[in-house]
This record gives C-alpha cells, sequence and structure tokens, in this order.
C-alpha cells in the first residue's frame, strides 16, 4: 500500500534579475525565490491498482513521482511506501520498487543489453532461479530476445522502452513508477507496452503508478486517475467519473440551406434551458450551425426539430465529448465547482 | 557488517569489469591517455632538471631528494586517480543534468555508486613514475627504507590517498548546493601540484593553505621528509608523529567530506525533464 500524506516540494533558487546589470546585481543579493512545485498532496493507493497520475506540463507529476521513489526528499509531509519511508531508507525502500523515466534511460548505455541485467541481478541480489524465470516471462511479454545482446545505445526507442521496462522489473518490484513510459512511441509499440503492463500488473499483482500525457495510455490501462495542476491534487477517481462529469457535453452541427435564418433562432430561450447548456456556435464559411449542449438536460430530436421547422438540412453530425478534450478543458480552466 | 563488505567487494568487480569491456572497445583511447599521463610526468621531471641545471641547490634541497618527493607525491595521487576518478562527474555534470537520479533509485550506497563506475587507467602512468622514483631514490642512497619506514611508507600512501578523495568529494558535494561545482574542484585539487616539491620554497601564505587548509604538504612534501631524513632523524617517533598527523587529517577531513557528501543528498533537487 502507498500512502501519501501531505507532501510538499518546495525549490528555493536566488532571484534573478534580467540584463547584465541584472546578473551582477544577483551575485550580490542573498534574496531566494520560493517556487511551490507540490503543495499539500495526499492519496492512498491499494496494492494491484494501476493509477495515472495526471497534469499538464510542471504540473508537479515528476516531482511527485521522485519524491515517492527517493530521489527528492519532501519539504514537508511523508509518503510511506508498504510502510517504507523512502526519504529515510532509501535503500531499503529501492529494493521494492522499480522505475521507468521515458526521456533517460537507466540502462548501461555502451554495454549489451544481456550485459546490464547480468548487472541488474547482482546489485537487486536476484537468484539464478529467479532470474531464469523472470526473463522468461519478461521475454515473453516485451520480446527482449530480439535485440538482447546489441548495446543498449544501438537500440531503437522502442525497444530501449521495452528494455527498460524490463530492466525495472527483473527484481519483481512491488511497486512501479512509471514516468512517461510511451513518450515518443509508435502505435505498435505503445500497444505492447501497455499490454506488457497490464499482464504484469495481472500477474503479480504488483502496484503500477504512471505519468503520462497520453490519453490512450489512461483509457486502457487505469482504473483511477489522479490529476493535478500547479502542484496541488485538482481530481482522485475513475475514469468513469470525470467522464460523466465532464463528458456530459455533446455536440450536433447541422449544414443548413437557409442558414441566415436560422441565425435568428434561440435554442435556449426555445428549450427552456440556460444558455451555457445549450450554446449555439456559428461558420458562416461553411454555413454550419453547431450546438453544444449537456445530453442530462437537451435530446438531440428536440433540437433538430427546433431547427428543421425553419430550415432544410443537408447534413448532421453528433459527437461525444472525447477523453482528450475534457482533460484539455480541465488545464485550461481548472476544475470547475461541478467536482 | 562483513556480509556487507563481501556483497560490495562482489558488486565492485562485477561493475568495475563492465568499466573494461567498455573500454577495451576503444583500446586506442585507452593506450592514448596512458601516454599522455607518462608525457606529462616526464615533462615534469625534466623540468626540475632544467631548474637544476642552473642552480646548484634549492632551499638546500638536492635534485635527487627533490625528485624523490616529486615521485613520492605521485603514488597517493595516482591511486586516488585511479579509483575515485567518477567523483569529477558529480561536480561537473550528473548533479546539474539531473543523471545523479539513477544512484538514488538503486539500494546502493550512493558514494559507492559513483566511484565503482569508473577505474581511471591513466592514473598508471602516474604510479609506475612514482614507484620508478621512490625505487630509484631508496636504491642510489637519497632516501632510507627499513622496515620500520616500510610500514609507515604504506600508511602514508594509503592516509595521502584517502586526503585525495576527500578534498575531492567535498568539493564536488558543493554542487548539490550550487548546481555544478567543477572549477571549484579544479583550483582545490591544482594545489596538489604545490605538494610536489618542498614548502619552504613557496611564500607564507601558500605555505599555511597547502599545510593546513587544503592539506596537501602532508600527502607528499612532509612524509617525503621524513623518509629523505632531512629533519635530523629516522626515528621511529618522528615517523609516527609525521604519519599520525597525517592519518588525523585524513580521517577528519573524510568525516567532513562524507558528512557533507550525504548533506548534499538530502537537498538534491534532480532536474526536470
Amino acid at each position: 500500500m502507498i500512502e501519501v500524506n501531505h507532501i510538499c516540494k518546495d525549490f528555493i533558487s536566488p532571484k534573478k534579475y534580467p540584463g547584465l546589470k541584472g546578473a551582477i546585481k544577483g551575485l550580490f543579493s542573498t534574496e531566494k525565490v520560493v517556487k511551490s512545485a507540490v503543495s499539500d498532496i495526499s492519496f492512498t493507493i491499494q496494492d494491484g491498482e494501476i493509477v495515472g497520475y495526471i497534469g499538464s506540463n510542471g504540473a508537479g507529476k515528476s516531482t511527485t513521482i521522485k519524491m515517492m521513489t527517493g530521489i527528492l526528499k519532501p519539504t514537508s509531509g511523508e509518503c510511506r511506501i508498504n510502510g517504507i519511508d523512502p526519504s529515510k531508507k532509501r535503500k531499503e525502500n529501492a529494493k521494492n520498487i522499480g522505475v521507468v523515466f521515458g526521456q533517460r534511460t537507466q540502462l548501461w548505455w555502451d554495454l549489451p543489453l544481456s550485459e546490464s541485467f547480468t548487472i541488474l541481478k547482482e546489485i537487486y541480489n536476484v537468484s539464478d532461479e529467479d532470474y531464469e524465470k523472470r526473463m522468461e516471462f519478461l521475454n515473453e511479454v516485451l520480446e527482449l530476445s530480439d535485440f538482447f545482446d546489441r548495446p543498449v545505445r544501438t537500440l531503437s526507442l522502442g525497444q530501449r522502452m521495452r528494455a527498460d521496462l524490463g530492466a525495472a522489473l527483473l527484481h519483481n518490484p512491488k511497486v512501479l513508477y512509471l514516468d512517461e513510459p510511451t513518450i515518443g512511441l509508435d502505435l505498435v509499440v505503445k500497444d505492447n507496452i501497455r499490454r506488457a503492463i497490464k499482464e504484469i500488473n495481472e500477474k503479480y499483482n504488483t502496484t503500477v503508478i504512471l505519468t503520462t500525457h497520453d490519453i490512450g495510455d489512461i483509457e486502457e490501462l487505469c482504473s483511477r486517475i489522479i490529476m493535478i495542476d500547479e502542484g496541488k491534487k485538482i481530481y482522485d477517481g475513475s475514469l468513469e467519473r470525470l467522464k460523466d462529469l465532464y463528458g456530459s457535453r455533446r455536440k450536433v452541427s447541422m449544414e443548413v440551406k437557409q442558414y441566415d435564418s436560422c441565425k435568428k433562432l434561440k435554442l435556449a430561450e426555445k428549450l427552456g434551458v440556460s444558455e451555457e447548456d445549450c450554446r449555439m456556435e456559428w461558420d458562416d464559411e461553411k454555413k454550419i450551425l453547431g450546438v453544444s449542449f449537456d445530453k442530462h438536460k437537451v435530446q438531440v430530436p428536440s433540437i433538430l426539430n427546433m431547427v428543421m421547422e425553419i430550415s432544410e438540412v443537408k447534413d448532421i453530425q453528433i459527437q461525444e465529448t472525447e477523453l482528450a478534450e475534457i482533460v484539455k478543458e480541465i488545464y485550461n480552466h481548472g476544475l470547475h465547482a461541478a467536482v | 557488517m562483513r556480509k556487507k563488505m563481501k556483497r560490495y567487494f562482489r558488486l565492485y568487480r562485477v561493475l568495475i569489469s563492465q568499466f573494461f569491456k567498455v573500454i577495451m572497445q576503444s583500446k586506442v583511447d585507452f593506450l592514448m591517455g596512458l601516454l599522455g599521463f607518462f608525457f606529462t610526468q616526464i615533462m615534469g621531471i625534466a623540468f626540475l632538471y632544467l631548474v637544476f641545471q642552473q642552480i646548484p641547490s634549492l632551499s638546500g634541497w638536492t635534485l635527487e631528494q627533490l625528485i624523490f618527493i616529486y615521485g613520492f607525491a605521485q603514488i597517493p595521487r595516482g591511486i586516488d586517480h585511479l579509483f575515485t576518478d567518477n567523483i569529477w562527474l558529480v561536480a561537473w555534470r550528473l548533479v546539474i543534468n539531473g543523471d545523479f537520479d539513477r544512484y538514488m533509485l538503486r539500494p546502493m550506497n550512493v558514494f559507492f555508486q559513483v566511484i565503482s563506475e569508473k577505474l581511471q587507467p591513466d592514473a598508471i602512468g602516474e604510479l609506475l613514475i612514482g614507484t620508478i622514483l621512490v625505487v630509484r631514490g631508496i636504491a642510489n642512497g637519497t632516501a632510507q627504507m627499513d622496515a620500520v619506514h616500510v610500514v609507515f611508507f604504506i600508511i602514508s600512501i594509503f592516509a595521502g590517498a584517502v586526503i585525495y578523495t576527500s578534498i575531492k568529494l567535498f568539493f564536488a558535494s558543493i554542487a548539490f548546493w550550487t548546481k555544478t561545482s567543477g572549477p571549484f574542484l579544479q583550483v582545490a585539487y591544482e594545489m596538489a601540484d604545490f605538494a610536489k616539491y618542498p614548502t619552504e620554497i613557496y611564500a607564507k601564505a601558500i605555505r599555511f593553505i597547502i599545510t593546513w587548509v587544503i592539506p596537501f604538504a602532508f600527502v607528499a612534501y612532509l612524509p617525503a621528509s621524513y623518509f629523505l631524513g632531512v629533519r635530523g632523524t629516522f626515528g621511529f617517533g618522528q615517523g609516527a608523529q609525521i604519519v599520525g598527523t597525517e592519518c588525523l587529517i585524513a580521517a577528519i577531513f573524510w568525516t567532513v567530506a562524507y558528512a557533507l557528501f550525504n548533506k548534499g543528498l538530502q537537498i538534491y533537487e534532480s532536474a526536470g525533464n
């Protein structure tokens, strides 16, 4: 079980002033700038969960992960990973976790991949028997044998990521941290990686915490998401609930013949709902009328009826809001009162 | 404890043998490095010869004595250089670009991980020249060696190497606060060059600094002068005093440097992606 209790992380840096004059001034000034990267985040994750940890760039995702893995010490608050505080017992914690940073390999760059695994076997004290068993499984899900004897620097990004994932799993960690594991990968490799993560989670009940910007990762893997923004937790719950809360908007686009007379139409008023629940958008060039509405309050047929009373409709398109849209919306405007 | 030591020795062997596999891939680099260091050493000795062609003695020291001190100075420096060269990377690169992260993720002592990543074969140049010059000094009677001296000699060399390592670690650890501390480390390390010659030839301020602030004098000149017998006797008491002080300095410097390094780990900030 992972418990994160009110962790904060501040980065303190000397104040900088613009220009050459400023640079000299900066040398003699003792003013400090405190940047709060993570402020007061708490959550609990049970064994075997796959949790998506998401947020825009600079929201504090990596900082949180780095505190949970023992790289950074929290300014205040504490993490407990299966009862161990990584800021106090770094080595003990390190035995039980696997970490993959998508942007930075942890393998030995100039050595054949096989050598990296030999070293890791020693470092994590994996017995020969366990090693054989693990490698067999990892080979099966990650297909490492194709490039097992090649130096890491010659691997493609997709191969390298598979290798990194395998390396992080060799000692059968209870918790696996993945920081953007699918960044820059093509669709097929992404799919492989996701399937591998899923299989590992199912077979060994490994807890997985992953940060990502790829909505596909979340939709395919995560039963739960934690969303942070500017260092604060803004959402913690199931994917379904988030979709429910934010995905209730739909949009219907109609290509109309009598475009100008449609412009006079006041849909929201006629349907007896607020302007926000039934917003009209105009595309003058293509003569398309778009209506963005709340699917719980307005039905598509009633909109169509209203419009067709005035004009002939040549084409209709109905769009559900996708998760990507929801996330974009939240990143842009923060979380509304809805939650 | 013993089990732990055994495990670390085993790990060291595994990690270093991997390192050798990598450098053997580029034998040319390896040989060039070695050759470069031989040239540096030969230039150093040539410099001494040139000086002594102009003047018969330097503050009362003969050429043979200076060569012995020079050679002696190379040995602890070489040992430190061979084993802990990777500390330089902490100062210059690893902290500022966040590569230090990987040490924090593995269940091993962090300092051990830093030094077990690399052996510096260039150091063999220093060790070889150092040994040749010291043996030569003993052979031609410039320096004295009996059983007691040999024991002191060995202790002194290791204490000297520890002082070198501590000074490097201390200045490299500053990088945790300043992100990079390469220039500081460079200056501190180059102070060691002063210790190749008797400290009497320097101005008072420099003599004070290299004896008591960054005590490179204790790494080379002071113990070497004991073996040369220039302080009057070659006695046991004299040796115990000089080598004992050297060990004490090594212990203090190591404690301080390692504490600073550990403090640095606590405030390590990594780097953004």
